[in-house]
């Protein structure tokens, strides 16, 4: 006991010793453990303490309006009014709180409570978008974010807006909160140019928020311009970096706050009234083809309206469509799998998706390839005796298969020079002079590697460059590309089909009305394109449409020189005299050929091309008629005006709609009539 | 009679007084910081400062009373705060939970009372069986004097105080001698205690303690509000400290209320993070000091009566300062115990400075320095 003087007769030191080293060692390791959190970790720490406390607003920036080139309104932003809720101002009195939830219960039908709310519900939380009761709201919102504005219900009327708003002094904490959503006055007339909005897809989350936008809160563009003119429409959100306490509530700035900068205002080159007029026409044709078959036998087609100088796009509808005024707010699902589930895609625009045979229009790419590669002159006469046999070969010493090949007109056109193959789109002359037959155009005629040049060199095979999003770039046909393809030799055969724009031939009808509007327009390959301005939100114009082309066949020299199958690298242009002809031999098509009889008395002198393209798809094969003599075929015509010095091009496509000229004709010739009447009227009404 | 009043002045422990008004002093300091803005916690440092006022009052006149006046009290108080427990729990059966007795406009936490009385009957009882100290017979008959009042408390239930109670009479058995052949007893039972709760999965905890205990040893990392926030806010707060603080009024933690329970369970965390690591051990240094100070009275102390009852509120002290600095520095589950001195609540105030009045009259009747050093010689 002497190692521990006893200062307590009663008490043993010892025992007082082990209390003083139990206090050493436990103060000594808070002090260590005080030392590693506010020294070792310390930076962690702050570091959290001021994510706690900072937090980034992006205030909203105004998407852009979209209007057509007249300057009406396409696309724009209305305001929509939500209820929200802030429980940091409800009052106090728990019965004034019951009272609020009675009133607003019964404003905005939505029930005081539905009986509590558990951890998932917690969770999975979505303003506005809920089975949830009003209490049920507030104590998510209180417990989570009670300084910020919740949303009870959105886009209630205005009345109802008007109501709340007026009652804000009796109803603390419930307020309207006025939200831009997107509005389309056009609706189905135009949802195939303009598309419709929706949150950020998952896939892009990370490229948009970087831009600095809001996940679940900004929209985007899903289709059309909407989609593709997304930068300039969109804007910048503002950003603000504001210290917060621990309800949200808003302290102050801790920088210097970036101001949202609004979106740009969008004018498209579509005309509104020709748009309108377009879709009519297409629907009415369609309409009244079924009406005489006696069963729906068409329900789908494209017309579009373009300048053939200028590329830019008047009109362009694609059947069926959609509303996308249904997709306003939010896009429904049940809208949306509807439209998804269609078996006719109305989500898909098919004036630029689809890849479609182009029938005979595609005739006048080897009808500039003719006469510039001079396999014949337009003298020329070849017989057409409505059928001929070949022998197809598909190899060098097949001895070959004899194989018929019919004129749309069994009865044939007899002897038929250029002009007439054009205006009769005589199969029989096309077939002889773009695969050779016999001694009457001997060797292989133009052959298909120089065809598929001048299909090029008017825009087949290639994308347009129009600003709406998936567009397709069609398809040329070549003998690699069937070998590699199918497996499989090229044979004359497959060129004959091929002059006739069939066969292995894709486009879609933007790239049809644009083949024919570059050798309307001289040769001059223009940039589709359907914006015709951009300005700022004040209306300072900062870009303007300056048509601009890819090529001018005449002088550009886009075409290869092939010897034989092989290019021999050297590049040439199209004659000018090559182009005016195939313009005059389209003009012959409307005032003597196909197009004859729906363009009877035609005053604004147009000229055009029809196509009747045999397909087979899925619905044919069904009903095997994918057979000779059988064969469904879609209705094309395209046609310009006035011939010699185009203003407007127009392209009709009826799917499955069999002749092209009496089914897609009219179309063209009632929006070419109403182009002009309506020009006639503006002009007048113009002082 | 007065100049041995003026000598027992002399023995007055000015460290231990100095220590525990500077620590009241910081606390009222505190409770005005993590106000932060909250009209609920306005008033509180100016009722600290009434409280302080008034512990100090009651402080000098108990110091100034013999100590072993109370043994004569010892007895009604037990049964008084028997009867308030008992009170309390049964009002809980028709109110809720109530642990406060509102008397005149004071309210009064009988818990608060409770630890006092157990003090003072533990101090009594082992005074007066000395001889049989560390019999097994006088550790049963203890058991029983602080079963009559924990018995109570826990079926409160308030875990908290059962937990501080059952230390301090461990704290007795272990200072006056009990065998470490007993003590070896006791840890076998709590473990059994352990496994039994294990295997009933506790059903004797409350809910809420259940979720403390839980949150603590496996805490939910997706929580964001509830008893892990709290904690975790603390930490962070503690951690933004560095060696000076923030500065006071200054930690964004506090000042925008990230940290809840402030003025309370969490004001070390207040001090760490506005006065840094400096001022986080300068606050302990004075608890150590104050704890040091008691059991170096109770050491000193001229009967055993008078230094069980210095010894048994350094434990107190000791204990409460522990665990919530324990719970602050997120190596103990949230409990609910105050820092003495510091926190705000003018009931515990005022119980502890009670308790120092007592320490300090035990301090002022011991023999002086001079006299120790003659009855050791003499002595023993």
């Amino acid at each position: 006991m002497n190692l521990f003087p006893q200062r307590n007769k009663y008490l043993e030191n010892w025992r007082f010793l082990v209390l003083y080293i139990l206090i050493a060692l436990i103060f000594g390791f808070f002090l260590f453990r005080l030392f590693d959190i506010q020294i070792l970790q310390g930076e962690d720490f702050i570091a959290q303490a001021d994510a706690n406390r900072t937090t980034t607003i992006y205030d909203y920036s105004v998407r852009g309006t979209i209007y057509d080139r007249n300057g009406y309104v396409l696309a724009q932003n209305v305001p929509s009014y939500d209820v929200v809720v802030i429980p940091a101002y409800l009052p106090d009195d728990e019965g004034d709180i019951q009272r609020i939830f009675r009133e607003l219960s019964e404003l905005i039908d939505i029930p005081i409570t539905t009986g509590g709310a558990d951890e998932d519900v917690v969770r999975s939380f979505t303003p506005c978008y809920n089975d949830l009761g009003i209490s049920e709201i507030v104590y998510i919102a209180t417990t989570n974010w009670p300084y910020q504005a919740t949303g009870v219900q959105c886009d209630v009327s205005k009345e109802v807006a008007m109501t709340v708003m007026e009652k804000a002094a009796d109803w603390p904490g419930i307020e309207i909160e006025i939200t831009p959503v997107r509005q389309y006055p056009t609706g189905s007339l135009t949802a195939e140019i303009i598309g419709f909005l929706g949150p950020i897809p998952a896939a892009l989350e990370d490229y948009y928020v970087e831009q600095g936008f809001v996940l679940n809160r900004d929209k985007v563009g899903y289709a059309g311009v909407e989609q593709s003119l997304n930068d300039i429409l969109s804007g910048k959100n503002g950003t603000r970096t504001i210290e917060v306490n621990v309800s949200g509530e808003e302290i102050r700035n801790l920088e210097e706050p970036i101001d949202p900068i609004p979106g740009n205002d969008v004018y498209l080159t579509i005309d509104t009234r020709l748009q309108s007029i377009a879709q009519e026409a297409l629907l009415a044709q369609m309409d009244e083809y079924n009406f005489y078959k006696g069963y729906t036998t068409v329900n789908s087609g494209v017309v579009i309206a373009m300048i053939p100088k200028t590329g830019e796009v008047l009109a362009l509808v694609s059947i069926p469509t959609y509303e996308n005024n249904r997709m306003e707010k939010y896009i429904p699902g049940y809208y949306y799998e509807q439209l998804a589930a269609d078996p006719q895609r109305p989500l898909f625009n098919q004036a630029i998706s689809s890849e479609l045979p182009p029938g005979s229009v595609y005739k006048m790419a080897p009808a500039l390839g003719i006469l510039n590669e001079g396999v014949v002159t337009p003298e020329y006469e070849i017989n057409d005796p409505g059928l001929i046999t070949i022998l197809e070969k598909y190899y060098e010493n097949d001895p070959g298969t004899p194989r018929q090949y019919v004129c749309w007109d069994r009865n044939g056109h007899g002897m038929v020079n250029f002009m007439w193959g054009v205006a009769w789109s005589c199969d029989v002359y096309w077939y002889k002079v773009g695969g050779g037959y016999e001694d009457e155009v001997p060797g292989n005629g133009l052959g298909i590697w120089r065809m598929g040049e001048y299909a090029r060199a008017i825009g087949y095979g290639i994308t347009t460059g129009i600003e709406l999003p998936g567009e397709a770039d069609g398809l040329i046909p070549d003998p690699t590309w069937k070998r590699t393809t199918l497996g499989e030799n090229w044979s004359i055969g497959d060129t004959y089909i091929a002059t006739m724009g069939q066969g292995y031939v894709l486009a879609t009808p933007l790239q049809v009305v644009n083949s024919i509007a570059t050798i309307a327009n001289g040769g001059k390959l223009m940039n589709i394109t359907l914006v015709n301005r951009v300005t700022e939100p004040d209306g300072t114009i900062i870009q303007e449409l300056e048509p601009s082309w890819k090529w001018d066949i005449t002088t550009d020299p886009v075409i290869n020189v092939y010897e034989g199958n092989q290019a021999t690298g050297e590049l040439k242009t199209v004659e000018p005299w090559v182009i005016e002809l195939a313009n005059e031999a389209m003009r012959l098509v409307v005032t003597d050929g196909t197009a004859e009889t729906e363009f009877a008395g035609d005053p604004y002198n147009s000229a055009g091309k029809t196509g009747t393209a045999e397909y087979c798809d899925d619905v044919a094969q069904e009903k095997d008629i994918c057979k000779s003599g059988l064969w469904p075929a879609h209705a094309w015509y395209v046609g310009y005006a006035p011939w010699d010095n185009p203003e407007i091009a127009v392209v009709a496509f009826v799917y499955n709609g069999d002749e092209g000229s009496t089914i897609a004709g009219p179309i063209v010739r009632k929006v070419i009539d109403a182009y002009f009447e309506m020009k006639a009227a503006d002009t007048a009404n113009t002082p | 009679m007065n100049r041995k009043f003026r000598d027992a002045w002399q023995n007055f422990d000015f460290w231990l007084f100095g220590a525990v008004l500077i620590l009241s002093i910081i606390g009222i300091t505190l409770i005005r910081s993590s106000i932060a803005g909250n009209l609920d916690l306005e008033e509180h440092p100016r009722r600290q400062t009434i409280f302080l006022g008034l512990s100090l009052v009651v402080m000098f006149v108990v110091a100034a009373l013999d100590y072993k006046y109370w043994i004569t009290l010892v007895q009604p108080l037990y049964l008084v705060v028997m009867v308030f427990l008992l009170f309390v729990f049964t009002a809980e059966a028709r109110f809720g939970s109530v642990r406060w007795l509102e008397v005149g406009s004071i309210l009064i936490q009988p818990a608060e009372l409770a630890k006092i009385s157990i003090i003072l009957s533990l101090a009594n009882f082992f005074a007066n069986n000395y001889k049989d100290a560390g019999k097994p017979s006088t550790i049963f008959r203890s058991a029983v004097l602080v079963g009559g009042l924990v018995l109570w408390i826990f079926l409160q239930p308030n875990l908290s105080t059962t937990i501080v109670i059952l230390v301090i009479w461990g704290a007795f058995l272990w200072i006056t001698g009990i065998r470490i052949k007993f003590i070896l007893i006791a840890v076998a039972i709590i473990l059994l205690v352990l496994l039994i709760g294990l295997l009933t999965g506790f059903s004797f905890l409350a809910d809420y303690q259940k979720d403390r205990i839980t949150n603590f040893l496996f805490p939910d990392p997706e929580a964001s509000y509830g008893e892990t926030w709290n904690v975790d806010q603390a930490l962070i707060t503690v951690g933004t400290g560095g060696w000076f603080g923030q500065g006071y009024m200054q930690s964004t933690q506090v000042q925008l209320r990230f940290l809840k329970v402030r003025h309370t369970d969490f004001i070390f965390s207040v001090l760490s993070a506005e006065f840094g690591f400096a001022g986080a051990s300068l606050v302990i240094a004075l608890l150590v000091l104050v704890v040091i100070r008691c059991i170096r009275i109770a050491q000193r102390a001229n009967d055993l009566f008078g230094a069980l009852i210095a010894y048994g509120f350094g434990v107190l002290i000791f204990f409460q300062t522990a665990v919530n600095i324990g719970v602050n520095l997120k190596v103990l589950p949230v409990t609910g115990l105050t820092l003495p001195f510091v926190s705000y609540g003018g009931s515990s105030l005022l119980s502890l400075m009670l308790g120092i009045g007592m320490v300090e009259s035990v301090a002022m009747r011991s023999p002086s320095k001079h006299a120790l050093s003659e009855q050791n010689a003499t002595g023993n």
